[in-house]
C-alpha cells in the first residue's frame, strides 16, 4: 500500500521539525497512541490502539527516525504487530517553507500489511490509512500551535506572553 | 405403486430433517469432558519461524494444552497426497509448521482449552517471531532462475512437468494452408466456499484404545486409513464418522492437518476436542480452486475444421500438495479436446509451487478449466474465421456413429451425440431469433450476447487402474426380518440425495415401497470399505454397486420363491411386494420369502440363511457426459454491469433416475460457474497477503443476480454400468463458465473484443466501453 500526501502547518519550519522530532508530541499526536516510550537504541516503543473498520486490536510498534537532516527531511521506519496482524512501513518526510510561517510536509511511503487487517479490511485500509495520516496531522499541527502560539494563561502568576 | 420408481421425481429422504434443523453436523456434536480447539496462523505467506513465545496462552483461562510444530514433530505423520505423477516432488508437509512457514493461514500453533471462545483468544496470545522471506506469488515469476526457492531441499519451485501428445503438431507448423490462433487464458483461483465449514471432533478412548473422528468430510474411509497412519494406529482402533455434511465441492475430498491435530490432541489429552473452522479460516487454508495460465496455438483449416492444439498449463499449486493437488491439473490436459475430434494434441503442464494455499479439488476439478479452454477456442475459431459459433461447433463434432471414440488425449468417449443436444438446446434458446434481437439492439446502442458452451467431463471416476486410491466403490443390501431393506454405501454424500436415489433403485428392483428402504453411508464401522463422493461418481459407480448387490439379493430371493412356487427362479419378477411369474399365476408375498430366507425353515439346498449382499463395482472406464448451455447477457454500457438474461441448459447424464436432483445439480452447478465468470476470485497481494479474505471481499453469486434456468434434458446411456448413468453432480460448472464468458465477448464484439479473462467484473467492462466508446 502506497501513501503519500502533504499538508501544512501554520508554524515555521524549525518549530515544525523540534515537534517533529519530539516523542512527546508525536504520541500525542498519534490517534489511539497509549505509550512511547525510547528505546537504548534511539528508537521508540509505542502501544497503539487501532481500529481498521470491524478489525479493531492493540499494536506494539516500533519506530525509528532514520538519516535525520535537520530541518527538512528524515525517513521514519515503523514496525508494527498484534493480535490482527503486522504493519511494516517506511516513509520520507520532508519539511519546505512555505513563507515565515508556515510549513509543508511531504510524506510519501509505502506499508505492508498482513493478517486479519490485511484479509478482511483491504477495501477500508487505503481510507483508513488516509484517515490516521489526518487525524495526526491535524493533532500535530494543534500541538505545533499550542507551542509556538500557546494561549494566553488564565492563572494571574503567570505572564500571559512568554515572547 | 405400479410406475416404476426410477425416473420419477420423488421428493429428497433428506429434506424433512435438514429443512427442519434436525440435521447434525460436526459442531452439534457434544461429548462430555469435550475440549475445544483453536489454531494460532501465519501471518506471512514466506517467513523462518523464530521462536515462538506460548506462555501467556498457556496460563490463559481454561487453557490445557499448547502445541508448537516442534512438540508434534516425529509424533504425527505429514499431511498426505496421494496423487500418482511420475517424476512429482512432494514437500514434506507437517501438520503444524516446523520452522518455515509458506503461505498466509498455514497452522503454526494449537490451543486445546475448555471452550471455543477461550481457544481462540489464547491462541491470539501466542507470538511468533518471524524473519520474513521473500515471497513467491505469480507462477510464471515462480519458474525464474533468479526466483526465490520455497522448498529449497526441492531445488526449484517445479512440483512436476507432465506431458501429453497425440498425433503430431509439429507436422502442422509447416502446412501454410493452417490458420494459427494464438490465446492466453487466465483461470482464476477460486474457493470452493461449501456453507457449512470445515469441523472435526476426534475423540480418543484410551481404555478401549480407539479412536473416533467425526469429520465433515466426503471420503470417510480414506480419512481413517489417513489417520491411522498418521497417528500410527491401526486402522481397526479408528472409526471415522461423516455426519451431515454441508457441503463440500471437492472441498472435504482431503486429509487436512487440522484433522491430524485433533487426532493427535485427544490422544495426548485422552479427552474429546473438538475443532470448527471460522469463515476466514475456511477462505484462507481450505484448498483452492482453478488457477492456471494457459498458453495455447489452435490450427484451423480456411473451412473451420481444427486440426491441432497446443496447450501450455501452468497451474499454481499453492505451498503444498494435498491429497489431490498436482492430479487436478493433469484432467485439464485429458479433457482438453472437449467433444471434438481433434486429430493432434500437445499439452504440457508444468505445476508450480507458490506461497499460496494449495489448489486442489473444486467442482470439476481440472474440467472446468478445460472447458473453458476448448470453448472460447472454439468461439476464437469463429471469430477468425467470421463463422457463427454453432457452425464452427457442428463442423468439428464427431458422429454420434463414431462411438466409443479413442482420443489422441488417450481417453475413449463411451456413448454421445453432441448435435441432438446442441440442436434442442438452440430451439429451446430460440437462437435465429436471438441473434435477430440481438442486432436491432445494436443499432440501438445496446449491447446483447449470446454465448454457447458445447461440453463434455470425464466422470463416474473411475477406473481403479487411473485412480491413486482405486476408483470402485462398495454397496450393501440387507433385508431385515420385518421385510424392510437397509441400503449400505461407501460413497459419502454431501447433498447430493443418494438416500434418495440410492432407495429407488433399491425399492424399484425389489418392488417394495420406498418408504421401506432406509440408506446409511459415512461410518467406517457400519459400511466396511469405500473410497467416497467426488468426481461425479456416486450414482454411477457406488449406486451401481448396490444395484449389484441388489441383483445377487434377487437370485437368491427368487430361487427361495420358485423352492416354494414349484417354477423355475428366472420365470420370476419382483412388483408390488410380491415374487411371482409373469402372468400372476404363481406368486408369493415378499415378505414371506424375506421370513423363510431368515429363519431357514424350507430353504432349498446349497442356499445360506439370511438376506445380505454386498457388491464392488469397479467400472471399466469413465463416463462421458455431455451437453449443451446458451448464455444470454446484457452489458450495461453506463456501468458496465452485466445481467444474465436467459439461461438455457441442455445436459445429457445418460439415464435420469431422478430428474428434480439432477436439476438440483445443474441449478448448483451453473450458478457457481456463473460466480466464476462474473464474480468470484481469490486474491493475493504481491507480498502473499490473501486480500480477499471475507465473504464481503469474495464476491459469492446470490439468489437475485440470476435468472430462472431452463434445464432439459437428452438421455444417452453409457454401457459402462448396468444402470446406464453417467453422472451429474459437477456438469453445470464444467458447462456454464465459458457459455457466460462467450456471452459477453458476443455482447462486445462492436468494441473489437477478443478475449477478456475472467472475472468479468463492472470495472473491467466498463474501462472496454469507455476506451471503445474513445476509440
Amino acid at each position: 500500500m502506497k501513501l503519500d500526501g502533504s499538508y501544512t502547518i501554520p508554524a515555521p519550519r524549525e518549530v515544525v521539525w523540534q515537534q517533529l522530532m519530539n516523542p512527546e508530541t508525536l504520541a500525542k499526536s498519534l490517534p489511539g497512541c497509549e505509550r512511547m516510550q525510547p528505546n537504548p537504541d534511539g528508537s521508540y516503543q509505542a502501544e497503539l490502539k487501532v481500529g481498521i473498520g470491524a478489525v479493531k486490536g492493540s499494536y506494539q510498534a516500533r519506530i525509528e527516525i532514520l538519516n535525520p537532516v535537520s530541518p527538512e527531511r528524515y525517513r521514519m521506519k515503523v514496525e508494527g504487530k498484534g493480535a490482527g496482524g503486522f504493519v511494516n512501513g517506511e516513509g520520507l518526510l520532508t519539511l519546505t517553507e512555505n513563507g515565515s510561517a508556515q510549513t509543508l510536509i511531504t510524506y510519501s511511503g509505502e506499508a505492508q500489511v498482513g493478517g486479519v487487517v490485511a484479509s478482511v479490511g483491504q477495501r477500508l485500509l487505503q481510507a483508513a490509512a488516509r484517515q490516521i495520516v489526518s487525524q495526526f496531522f491535524q493533532a500535530f499541527a494543534k500541538q505545533v500551535q499550542a507551542v509556538a502560539f500557546p494561549p494566553p494563561s488564565t492563572d494571574p502568576l503567570i505572564p500571559s506572553s512568554p515572547r | 405403486m405400479a410406475t416404476p420408481l426410477l425416473g420419477q421425481r420423488v421428493k429428497r429422504k433428506e429434506d424433512p430433517r435438514l429443512i427442519q434443523g434436525r440435521g447434525h453436523y460436526v459442531d452439534d456434536i457434544q461429548l462430555p469432558g469435550m475440549l475445544h480447539m483453536a489454531f494460532t496462523r501465519s501471518l506471512h505467506a514466506h517467513a523462518r519461524i523464530g521462536s515462538i513465545r506460548v506462555a501467556a496462552a498457556k496460563a490463559a483461562p481454561g487453557v490445557v494444552a499448547v502445541y508448537t510444530g516442534q512438540d508434534i514433530q516425529g509424533q504425527l505423520g505429514w499431511v498426505p497426497c496421494a496423487a500418482g505423477i511420475e517424476g512429482l516432488k512432494v514437500p514434506r508437509h507437517s501438520c503444524l509448521a516446523i520452522d518455515k512457514v509458506c503461505y498466509v493461514g498455514e497452522p503454526v500453533a494449537a490451543v486445546v482449552a475448555a471452550s471455543g471462545y477461550a481457544a481462540r483468544d489464547a491462541a491470539d496470545l501466542i507470538e511468533v517471531d518471524y524473519e520474513p522471506l521473500p515471497a513467491v506469488v505469480n507462477p510464471e515469476k515462480a519458474l525464474a532462475k533468479e526466483s526465490p526457492v520455497i522448498h529449497e531441499e526441492l531445488g526449484d519451485n517445479v512440483a512436476f512437468v507432465a506431458k501429453l501428445a497425440g498425433g503430431d503438431c509439429a507436422s502442422l507448423e509447416a502446412d501454410k494452408t493452417l490458420k494459427v490462433i494464438k490465446a492466453r487464458f487466465i483461470n482464476q483461483r477460486l474457493a470452493p466456499v461449501s456453507m457449512e465449514t470445515r469441523g472435526v471432533v476426534a475423540n480418543y478412548s484410551p481404555g478401549e484404545d480407539l479412536l473416533t473422528v467425526w469429520s465433515s468430510t466426503q471420503v470417510p474411509h480414506i480419512l481413517k486409513t489417513q489417520l491411522a497412519i498418521m497417528n500410527s494406529l491401526d486402522e481397526a482402533r479408528c472409526r471415522v464418522i461423516a455426519p451431515e455434511v454441508g457441503g463440500g465441492f471437492g472441498s472435504k475430498l482431503n486429509v487436512y492437518g487440522e484433522e491430524g491435530m485433533a487426532c493427535l490432541a485427544s490422544r495426548r489429552l485422552g479427552r474429546p476436542v473438538k475443532w470448527i473452522e471460522g469463515r476466514r479460516e475456511n477462505l484462507q487454508a481450505t484448498i483452492h480452486g482453478r488457477d492456471q495460465i494457459n498458453e495455447l496455438e489452435v490450427y484451423v483449416r480456411p473451412d473451420g475444421k481444427v486440426v491441432g492444439l497446443k496447450c501450455s498449463i501452468i497451474a499454481d499449486l499453492g505451498a503444498y500438495h494435498q491429497l489431490l493437488t498436482p492430479a487436478i491439473p493433469t484432467l485439464t490436459a485429458l479433457m482438453i479436446l472437449g467433444c471434438y475430434n481433434i486429430p493432434n494434441v500437445f499439452v504440457q503442464t508444468t505445476g508450480v509451487f507458490t506461497n499460496k494455499m494449495a489448489t486442489d479439488a473444486y467442482r470439476g476439478a481440472g474440467r472446468p478449466e478445460a472447458t473453458y479452454i476448448i470453448e472460447r477456442v472454439m468461439d476464437l475459431v469463429a471469430h477468425e474465421l467470421n463463422m457463427d459459433p454453432v457452425d464452427v461447433r457442428m463442423k468439428n463434432f464427431p458422429s454420434p456413429d463414431d462411438f466409443p471414440l479413442a482420443l489422441p488425449t488417450g481417453v475413449t468417449y463411451d456413448t454421445a451425440n453432441y448435435q441432438r443436444s446442441l440442436k434442442k438446446v438452440l430451439k429451446a434458446a430460440g437462437y435465429s431469433r436471438l441473434r435477430k434481437e440481438q442486432e436491432r439492439l445494436r443499432k440501438k446502442g445496446k449491447y446483447l450476447g449470446i454465448g454457447l458452451s458445447t461440453y463434455v467431463e470425464i466422470c463416474a471416476m473411475g477406473p481403479s487402474s487411473r485412480m491413486p486410491a482405486g476408483g470402485w466403490e462398495f454397496g450393501e443390501v440387507r433385508i431385515d426380518p420385518t421385510g424392510k431393506v437397509t441400503v449400505l454405501s461407501g460413497t459419502s454424500p454431501h447433498g447430493q440425495g443418494e438416500e434418495t436415489s440410492f432407495a429407488q433403485i433399491v425399492a424399484d428392483g425389489l418392488g417394495i415401497p420406498y418408504d421401506d428402504v432406509t440408506v446409511y453411508h459415512g461410518d467406517t464401522f457400519q459400511v466396511p470399505m469405500g473410497i467416497g463422493t467426488f468426481g461425479s461418481r456416486t450414482t454411477a459407480v457406488g449406486g451401481t454397486a448396490i444395484y449389484q448387490a441388489m441383483g445377487r439379493l434377487k437370485k437368491k430371493m427368487a430361487r427361495i420363491a420358485a423352492h416354494q412356487l414349484g417354477v423355475k427362479p428366472g420365470e420370476l419378477v419382483f412388483r408390488d411386494r410380491r415374487i411371482e411369474t409373469e402372468d400372476g399365476q404363481k406368486s408369493i408375498g415378499f415378505a414371506e420369502v424375506v421370513a423363510e430366507a431368515i429363519f431357514a425353515k424350507q430353504l432349498p439346498p446349497g442356499i445360506d440363511p439370511g438376506l445380505h449382499e454386498h457388491s464392488v463395482f469397479e467400472p471399466s472406464n469413465y463416463t462421458f457426459p455431455f451437453g449443451a448451455h446458451v448464455a444470454v447477457v446484457e452489458v450495461d454500457g453506463e456501468t458496465g454491469e452485466i445481467r444474465l438474461r436467459n439461461y438455457y441448459a441442455v445436459d445429457d447424464c445418460g439415464r435420469v433416475l431422478n430428474p428434480m436432483l439432477v436439476d438440483g445439480q445443474i441449478h448448483g452447478g451453473v450458478a457457481q460457474a456463473v460466480g466464476q465468470a462474473l464474480w468470484e476470485e481469490l486474491v493475493y497481494d504481491e507480498n502473499g497477503q490473501l486480500i480477499t479474505g471475507s465473504l464481503m471481499d469474495y464476491a459469492v453469486p446470490k439468489a437475485h443476480q440470476f435468472c430462472w434456468f431452463e434445464t432439459q434434458n437428452t438421455e444417452t446411456r453409457t454401457p459402462v454400468n448396468p444402470l446406464g448413468v453417467k453422472g451429474v453432480g459437477e456438469a453445470g460448472t464444467i458447462g456454464a463458465t465459458p457459455a457466460v464468458v462467450n456471452a459477453v465477448v458476443d455482447a462486445l464484439k462492436p468494441f473489437g473484443v477478443r478475449h477478456i479473462d475472467m472475472p468479468l467484473k463492472p470495472e473491467k467492462i466498463w474501462r472496454i466501453l469507455k476506451q471503445g466508446v474513445r476509440n
